[in-house]
């Protein structure tokens, strides 16, 4: 339904876009997910054919939007980032003209709109001026012109920012519903957000895609996996009289388990956590993608080990987000955000890396998670390009402005 | 046509969702009415003729120095500044349906207020009051040079608001620009320039609407308006999709 072919984007100097590409295919919901100044609203604004892509193709419900962008638009429902609406209009008169705009007949229209007023919640305001109405009821009306043609794609720009909670949460069941016959691209910082809603997310960052797949596929792959092995200290097979050939007689001390646990392989960062003095309990770290519970699981067995809990944890998807993205945090609503040495040091490196993200997400782990909470409740217009070219160009000295 | 004809009929009734359309009207008609009875050589009663010449003389500049800024300076500039333009390009429109909605619609309530100041010869000369013979077809002819002029007027002020993002830019540009045309025949025997002088009488309002107010219809006249109004609306058009490539 939507498919984005090495989409590049400048403004002068400044590279918004690096040769974006994905699909989303007929009824997904996906999250498209970056820092403010990643590339999200460039895309969807080429999506949209509100502007043009310097390079790459793109393509939406079969159509080109360098080519075909009238029908681009027929079959798109798009919600831009601040749902700006005429405020002078009433809600009817708003979505009656985009309707008329948009070709429906009146009978059509009507009809359209039972569904609508119930989706959106909407039936109380429909007599009102849309300027007297609350963000959120503004934005449940800007999600209702994106339907009221009933689109078999949705474009979505961050429905949720300037919203109080219940009211994110309220559009969020929004767009659950509405997403169950239709392709949505959801752009939003919020990950609770695309958790709640999206089965599939897209990361990108400083204009390129860092991560494409279902969310777990993207909590695994991108991160490293936290392993949580406890084992009884007091007893073996062996004391209770199940002896098997290899096992040990003795209960293991804890520098015998990690020693043990440390020859597994892809395993690193051991940490032994507080327990009673009735088990070791330790925590290390797997290599993205790989899983050693079956190798656990034996080493216990041929050790003679009681092996009391086993837990495999992928990073929560902040985490992903965060390392992922790290670097782009230092776009701190424009404003330069002091850099340590340190910081320098893992920002060129970043530089160098990005190629091979995955490989290096051990080592991001969650150093600039702070930097990074400030970047991500951000609203910048991703339309100031200008602010952000001049940002992204200063960005290698790592100096304030 | 019909999303032209959707664009126009929403810029115009959007004027009269607001006090707007209402104080532009009300407040056009009554200077109107204090130059044209008033100000002009002593007033109309001084002139002693039957005659709309001095409604003529002084309506262009009533519409270039508060009308047109006032109705155009919101056109595109607004639009953008509040982000409204997006949401309306990307539903299935052109690039050039925008802007020749948006002429219309604006044009429309320009042309409502022209058509408003014609209370002006039907109650003195036909009824209730008949102050005498009056020529309906050099009257005829005039409101043809306004319609004219106010059409290149919006036209000039549609496109200074598409190429900013500020009302008040907008309104002043739009203003200054006008006032330019509007004076400029009177700054042609300034010039010693046998050129210069040619140029800024063809290129003078004033100029060209003064033939329409004696009863004259020249093809010049027409021409020179026609273009006007094509080449803005045209340059308005490439300022709309410059976005596209910025």
């Amino acid at each position: 339904m939507i498919e984005a072919s090495s989409l590049s984007k400048r403004y002068g100097a400044f590279r918004a876009l690096d040769k974006v590409s994905f699909e989303v295919h007929r009824g997904e919901v996906v999250g498209f997910l970056g820092p403010n100044g990643a590339g999200k609203s460039t895309t969807m604004r080429i999506l949209t054919c509100f502007i043009s892509a310097t390079g790459g193709t793109a393509r939406v419900h079969g159509h080109d939007v360098f080519d075909e962008p009238l029908e681009v638009r027929k079959k798109i429902g798009y919600l831009p980032q601040r749902a700006s609406l005429y405020g002078e209009m009433s809600v009817w008169e708003y979505l009656s003209f985009v309707a008329d705009m948009r070709g429906l007949d009146r009978s059509v229209f009507k009809k359209r709109m039972r569904d609508i007023v119930e989706v959106c919640g909407i039936n109380q305001v429909l007599g009102k001026d849309i300027r007297t109405l609350s963000h959120g009821y503004r934005q449940r009306v800007g999600l209702g012109q994106a339907l009221v043609h009933n689109p078999p794609i949705l474009i979505l720009d961050e429905p949720t920012s300037d919203l109080d909670p219940n009211e994110k949460a309220e559009v969020i069941r929004y767009i659950k519903e509405i997403g169950k016959e239709r392709t949505i691209l959801l752009s939003t910082h919020n990950l609770s957000e695309v958790e709640a809603a999206c089965p599939r997310a897209i990361i990108v960052s400083k204009g390129r895609v860092v991560a494409d797949g279902p969310l777990d596929e993207i909590r695994t792959k991108s991160g490293r996996v936290r392993y949580v092995v406890t084992i009884d200290e007091k007893r073996t097979f062996d004391r209770d009289g199940t002896y098997r050939k290899g096992a040990s007689k003795t209960a293991p001390t804890a520098q015998e388990v990690q020693d043990a646990l440390a020859q597994l392989s892809g395993v690193s960062h051991f940490k032994e956590l507080p327990t009673d003095d009735r088990a070791h309990s330790f925590e290390f770290a797997g290599s993205p993608g790989s899983d050693v519970r079956h190798e656990i699981f034996q080493l216990c067995v041929q050790k003679g080990w009681y092996l009391l809990e086993l837990r495999r944890e992928a990073r929560s998807l902040e985490d992903v987000f965060k390392s992922l993205t790290k670097g782009d945090e230092r776009l701190d609503r424009g404003r330069r955000v002091e850099i340590e040495p340190d910081d320098e040091v893992a920002a060129s490196e970043d530089e160098d890396e990005e190629a091979d993200e995955d490989a290096d997400e051990g080592d991001a782990d969650e150093g600039d998670e702070n930097e990074s909470d400030e970047g991500d409740e951000g609203d910048a217009d991703e339309g100031d390009a200008d602010e952000e070219a001049s940002e992204k160009d200063e960005k290698p000295s790592g100096k304030k402005a | 046509m019909r999303t032209v004809w959707n664009i126009a009929k929403r810029e115009f009734t959007s004027n009269f969702l607001s006090p707007l359309a209402y104080v532009v009207i009300c407040l056009s008609l009554v200077l109107l009415g204090i130059f044209f009875f008033m100000v002009w050589g002593g007033g109309f009663w001084q002139a002693d003729r039957a005659t709309m010449a001095q409604m003529f003389q002084w309506m262009p500049r009533g519409l270039a120095f508060v009308v047109v800024p006032v109705v155009t300076m919101r056109l595109l500039a607004e639009e953008k500044r509040s982000g409204t333009l997006e949401m309306l390009i990307t539903l299935p429109v052109k690039d050039h349906e925008v802007i020749l909605g948006k002429f219309l619609g604006a044009w429309g309530l320009v042309l409502v207020l022209i058509a408003a100041t014609a209370l002006f010869p039907i109650f003195m000369f036909w009824w209730p009051w008949n102050l005498g013979a009056l020529d309906w077809r050099t009257v005829g002819s005039g409101y043809l040079g306004l319609v004219l002029f106010s059409a290149a007027a919006v036209s000039i002020g549609l496109l200074l608001s598409a190429l900013t993002e500020s009302q008040v830019i907008a309104f002043f540009l739009t203003w200054a620009t006008l006032l330019v045309f509007t004076f400029w025949g009177l700054a042609a025997d300034t010039f010693s320039n046998q050129v210069m002088r040619d140029v800024a009488a063809y290129v003078s309002f004033d100029a060209r609407l003064a033939p329409f107010a004696r009863g004259m219809i020249n093809t010049r006249d027409l021409v020179f308006f026609v273009s006007i109004c094509f080449g803005c609306l045209m340059t308005s058009f490439w300022a709309l999709e410059r976005r596209k490539w910025a």
